[in-house]
């Protein structure tokens, strides 16, 4: 298989770790070699965090700016930010109000990189839900929505089913479940 | 068989065990910290015996593994790689003197820097202090070095130096491995001062023996796969090379196989000392050019010597200083392939424009800031208030972030922060001025290198406060233990060390411990404190604000919960979120009004005194 590039960003705070972790070892499951390169030290007190996850076999773990096959981002700011990092055709996946994203600045951007932005209010929905520091599972569902990548949403649900400590499990599934018919709206 | 999505340190933590190490010490910094705590975490799951020390500092950690080497035991020893200045004088020496047991160094490097003050290169102190070096591309070429590791210090008896950059450090990697077991090596010191104590004469042929170990580590390096390897073809030659060591190195490899490039022949140096004359030249016969992309530094590139074929950053090819991250050495490689007329990989435009845009959109800056509730914020706001006028020496850890509270003046490198005062008292004092000094330090940094600082500040007469900001806890670096506590790192019990008795025994006659919660109680002490150390009979005064870290302690740093809420006098005049700077304080664009964060907020209260209009109050 071609390497797959995820790029995960959002605030300190956001469970990026989690994130990271559900990712990881959903490809772990199917069998699949991962590299990985986090935000850790001073760095991490910043506000600003990105994970990048590479499924497939490569030697290396940073993802070179212009080859993420995905942006997920639970932040709309963190998004912009890592934007660079998004290939020709690559897909943006963010937790912003879907009528006011993407920025005007940059749609000729994604317009000629072919880019394709969408957006979800995660962490409003996570809030309704009763989970406000879900905004994590919430990206997760949303992106599993549109079927893309190696990782299916049966796949990403279950590892979310056995990750949950039991107190969590009902409420997590319950964002994953509502997340995901956003996305699969969209679809 | 067991599989672990592993972070690069506890990759290297798990190769250190499938070694068979059995003391393992360690002082924590970013990017090396989290090695001994995986060690630990594999110690107790594989019920291991291995002995595991967080030592006062890098130097201390050092020795402590030198005397296990010595007495036959496999030994490491973890740090940052500004810990390696620390252990500078036992490092160089004990490469003079050798070792048993295998002895291991681990050197992190940051490149960047992410979470450092320099970007020093641990294959130069190697190449300074004569030890051979290992220098990963990802955890687990990481983690089957440290084995290699181990067998090169024994066969040759010189310590061995490992070098992982952050991002080997802080990479994460899907690792698989077998039960573990203890290593059950006696320990067994046999006297031989001519080498354990040797006077100069014998050191003198310490140094020759270690120069010919480098002649014959230096020929095992020049076959030493799969570290040192290159994919030259028989009987073909090339315009362009490329030499690379480290992670650069498997970026380049990633690089020519996405974009399907096979015209360029890679050497890869992963042990580069001693240099591998030999292998080295082998590939620079072959090629016209070749270009050198290694991080942080340039020690490939002066051991390959022929200037005339060599590209890299001394031809400035190379940028001298930050990370080499992909798309650096992407654009590092096209011009090196331009310049020698081959078709680069790639145009590299887009993601130059795309950065470019970022700019203009002007994104929140998210610079570092100390934690709400951070019993830091409240002493630096307790020392401005007493003491506006004052230079504000500072050191190492969370509390370097006092300088966006305007409270750190200077930070050099641990234990400065005394060090510092004492010579702006003294430059001072010359010009009869008394200068007002504070100066602040955490508990971890004053027992890894501030009590010496102390004794010399107090014998010399140097005039200052020093404040000792006490959260029981190493927190910048990931919540390691302080000595002050008496749970060790492997959960046995430490006799705990009590910081009053280490301030009092350096000398210190004015020593008091505030509370930094209770913001008025400590101006009044800062007040007091000065007006001691300036009198005529005075001397230091040393001031313990002491309140554990709310990250970790919770429980116990906010013992009583303060909610909070911003009241109708609040003029807005920014003082709480921009110069206190809580980040749970903030100004509502919409409303122009200050509002509290509540998902922030951990209630801790202390705003309510600091708020110029006493515009916060208890909700």
């Amino acid at each position: 298989m071609k390497t797959v590039n995820y790029v995960l960003s959002g605030l300190g705070g956001q469970g990026i770790l989690f994130m990271t972790k559900i990712f990881a070892t959903t490809a772990l499951n199917k069998g699949y070699n991962i590299l990985g390169a986090e935000t850790h030290g001073m760095a991490q007190r910043g506000g600003s965090v990105v994970s990048h996850l590479r499924i497939g076999d490569t030697k290396s773990s940073l993802i070179r700016a212009g080859a993420a096959d995905f942006l997920i981002s639970m932040d709309e700011s963190e998004a912009y930010r890592y934007l660079p990092y998004l290939k020709k055709g690559g897909k943006l996946f963010a937790n912003a109000p879907g009528d006011a994203f993407p920025d005007k600045q940059i749609a000729g951007y994604l317009d000629r990189m072919e880019i394709e932005p969408r957006a979800m209010e995660a962490s409003r929905t996570a809030m309704e839900l009763g989970s406000p520091k879900s905004t994590n599972l919430a990206m997760i569902a949303f992106y599993s929505a549109f079927g893309m990548g190696p990782l299916s949403a049966d796949d990403l649900r279950a590892t979310v089913d056995t990750n949950s400590p039991g107190p969590f499990k009902e409420k997590n599934l319950k964002i994953f479940d509502t997340c995901y018919e956003v996305g699969r709206k969209m679809v | 068989m067991k599989e672990e999505f592993l972070l690069g340190n506890g990759a290297i933590a798990l190769g250190l065990l499938e070694a068979g190490c059995q003391i393992m010490t360690s002082y924590p910094g970013t990017p090396s910290s989290e090695i001994l705590p995986e060690v630990t975490r594999f110690a107790k799951a594989e019920n291991l015996n291995t002995s595991i020390e967080w030592s006062v500092n890098e130097k201390v950690a050092f020795d402590n593994a030198f005397a296990a080497a010595i007495s036959g035991k496999r030994a490491a020893c973890c740090m940052k790689m500004v810990g390696l200045n620390v252990a500078a004088d036992s490092f160089m020496s004990a490469a003079y003197i050798g070792n048993i047991g295998g002895l291991v160094i681990i050197s992190c490097d940051d490149p960047g820097p992410h979470s450092s003050q320099t970007e020093q290169d641990s294959r130069m102190m190697a190449r300074l202090g004569k030890v051979p070096v290992l220098d990963p591309g990802n955890p687990e070429e990481a983690r089957e070095m440290i084995k290699t590791a181990f067998e090169l210090s024994e066969e040759f008896q010189v310590p061995v130096l490992v070098r992982p950059a952050i991002r080997i450090c802080h990479a994460r990697q899907n690792i698989r491995y077998e039960s573990l077991k203890s290593n059950l090596t006696k320990a067994d010191f046999k006297k031989e001062p001519t080498r354990w104590a040797s006077t100069p004469k014998f050191r003198f042929l310490q140094h020759k023996a270690l120069n010919e170990k480098h002649i014959k580590i230096s020929e095992k390096f020049n076959s030493l796969t799969p570290y040192n390897t290159h994919n030259l073809e028989k009987g073909k030659t090339y315009d362009l090379g490329v030499v690379a060591g480290g992670v650069p190195a498997f970026v380049i490899q990633d690089l020519f196989a996405e974009y399907e490039r096979e015209d360029i022949p890679i050497l890869k140096l992963g042990a580069p000392y001693p240099f591998p004359e030999k292998f080295a030249d082998e590939f620079m016969d072959k090629c016209a050019k070749v270009i050198v992309v290694e991080e942080t530094d340039t020690v490939i590139e002066y051991m390959l010597r022929d200037k005339s074929k060599t590209l890299g950053r001394l031809t400035g090819h190379v940028p001298m200083e930050g990370e080499l991250v992909p798309e650096k050495i992407e654009a590092v490689l096209n011009k090196a392939m331009t310049d020698c007329s081959i078709e680069p990989l790639s145009a590299d435009a887009m993601a130059q424009e795309a950065f470019g845009l970022v700019q203009t959109l002007e994104l929140p800056i998210r610079k570092p800031t100390l934690c709400p509730g951070c019993p830091h914020r409240a002493s630096f706001y307790s020392i401005r208030k007493a003491m506006p006028k004052a230079i504000y020496p500072s050191d190492i850890g969370c509390y370097t972030l006092g300088s966006n509270l305007g409270v750190v003046d200077t930070v050099l490198d641990m234990g400065a922060g005394i060090t510092m005062a004492s010579g702006f008292w003294n430059a001072y004092i010359q010009d009869d001025v008394k200068k007002p000094i504070v100066a602040t330090m955490g508990d971890s940094t004053f027992f890894h290198s501030g009590t010496t600082a102390l004794i010399n500040a107090v014998y010399n007469d140097s005039r200052f406060v020093l404040v000792i900001l006490d959260n029981y806890i190493t927190a910048m670096t990931g919540m390691q233990p302080a000595i002050t506590q008496d749970k060790r790192v492997d959960g046995r019990k430490g006799n705990a060390i009590e910081l009053e008795t280490i301030v009092k025994g350096c000398g210190v006659k004015y020593l008091k411990v505030v509370d930094p919660f209770d913001t008025k109680a400590m101006i009044k002490i800062v007040k007091d404190a000065a007006e001691y150390a300036y009198s005529d009979d005075g001397s230091i005064a040393v001031i313990i604000a002491r309140h554990p870290c709310v990250i970790g302690f919770r429980d116990q740093a906010i013992p009583e919960k303060i909610p909070v809420k911003v009241t109708d006098d609040c003029n807005e005049c920014g003082f709480c979120h921009t110069s206190f700077e809580c980040p749970a304080l903030y100004e509502d664009k919409e409303n122009e009004k200050t509002e509290i964060n509540h998902t922030l907020c951990v209630e801790c209260g202390v705003c309510i005194d600091i708020r110029p209009q006493g515009a916060i109050v208890r909700a």
